[in-house]
């Protein structure tokens, strides 16, 4: 009988006689670690940015405008709003979600953490489609071609980050079986082979994934109503 | 038949999904490639839309997947 731990409950460790949820503290590292490594990044390279790009400075331009040019394919006029939002969930997903690599628990395996995310996303959403179209405009948005479907556009707008959260939770959880299926099954060789792409390109995917779902709800609140 | 095999072979049903997903994924594959032979000018919007009904059928297929794990780990450990 092969022994597995798996769980769908969120798990919680007591530290310091204190219950904390564990994506919580995985995720708040990572964060931390995160705007440690941005600060440093500012102080050794954004601030001596030059006229003339060379360097590092080179690899930050050319991320942050191929991103901004993915995010105007979907959203068009507002990819300067969007495009940091989703470069914020690109880092989070990607991130939190890494660190299985190192044997840590991922923050993404917590359902809390990943419905949390795509509520996010949700906000997000509606704040992009209110601020460029205004208010009527989101409401003329949603009733388009005809009045009849507002409520089924509002409901699938609603039920939007709850997929969007149970998706990406749903694949990190199946990963991390698969990975110990395999570890208990064949414990030598393989697992490590197997872990390049469960724990590196997997993650990296259902990144891409998240973002361009986000993009894509995005694009669709603000498309202009004809 | 004893409740683990109900739940081994509900799983086993859950899980089929899976092979539906993969199918109408081949199926959406095979009509971009298609358009993208006929119109190669058109294949980043093809791309795009593509991508994004692929991760629709994933979804499904990822479903489908976490309903036979819960059955195997969560009503199976309730035995």
């Amino acid at each position: 009988m092969i022994d597995l731990e798996v769980s769908i409950y969120p798990k919680y460790v007591t530290l310091f006689g204190v219950r904390l949820p564990q994506s919580g503290i995985i995720a708040s590292s990572v964060i931390l670690l995160l705007v440690l490594g941005l600060v440093v990044l500012y102080f050794c390279c954004i601030r001596r940015f030059t006229e003339k790009p060379k360097g590092l400075q080179n690899v930050l331009e050319l991320a942050v405008e191929s991103l901004e040019s993915f995010a105007k394919g979907r959203v068009g006029g507002c990819a300067r709003f969007v495009a940091p939002f989703a470069l914020t969930f690109i880092f989070y997903v990607f991130f939190t979600t890494f660190v299985e690599i190192f044997g840590l628990p991922p923050a993404t395996e917590d359902i809390n953490c990943t419905v949390a995310l795509g509520l996010c996303s949700f906000v997000m959403v509606n704040v992009t489609s209110v601020r460029f179209r205004g208010v009527k405009g989101r409401l003329r948005n949603l009733s388009t071609p005809s009045a009849v479907v507002f409520p089924v556009k509002v409901l699938a707008d609603c039920i939007a980050p709850f997929s969007m959260g149970i998706r990406l939770f749903a694949n990190v959880l199946v990963g991390g079986v698969i990975m110990q299926l395999i570890y208990a099954v064949v414990p030598l060789l393989l697992p490590a082979a197997i872990s390049a792409y469960f724990n590196v390109l997997h993650v990296g995917i259902q990144t891409f994934v998240f973002a361009l779902l986000f993009l894509t709800y995005t694009g669709e609140a603000v498309e202009e109503a004809e | 038949m004893t409740t683990l095999g109900f739940i081994a072979i509900a799983a086993a049903i859950a899980a089929l999904a899976c092979g539906a997903a993969a199918v109408s994924m081949s199926i959406a594959t095979a009509h971009s490639v298609d358009a993208i032979a006929r119109q190669p000018e058109a294949a980043g919007k093809i791309n795009s839309s593509l991508m994004f009904g692929l991760i629709m059928m994933e979804t499904t297929a990822v479903y489908a997947l976490l309903v036979s794990i819960l059955l195997i780990f969560v009503l199976g450990a309730a035995v």
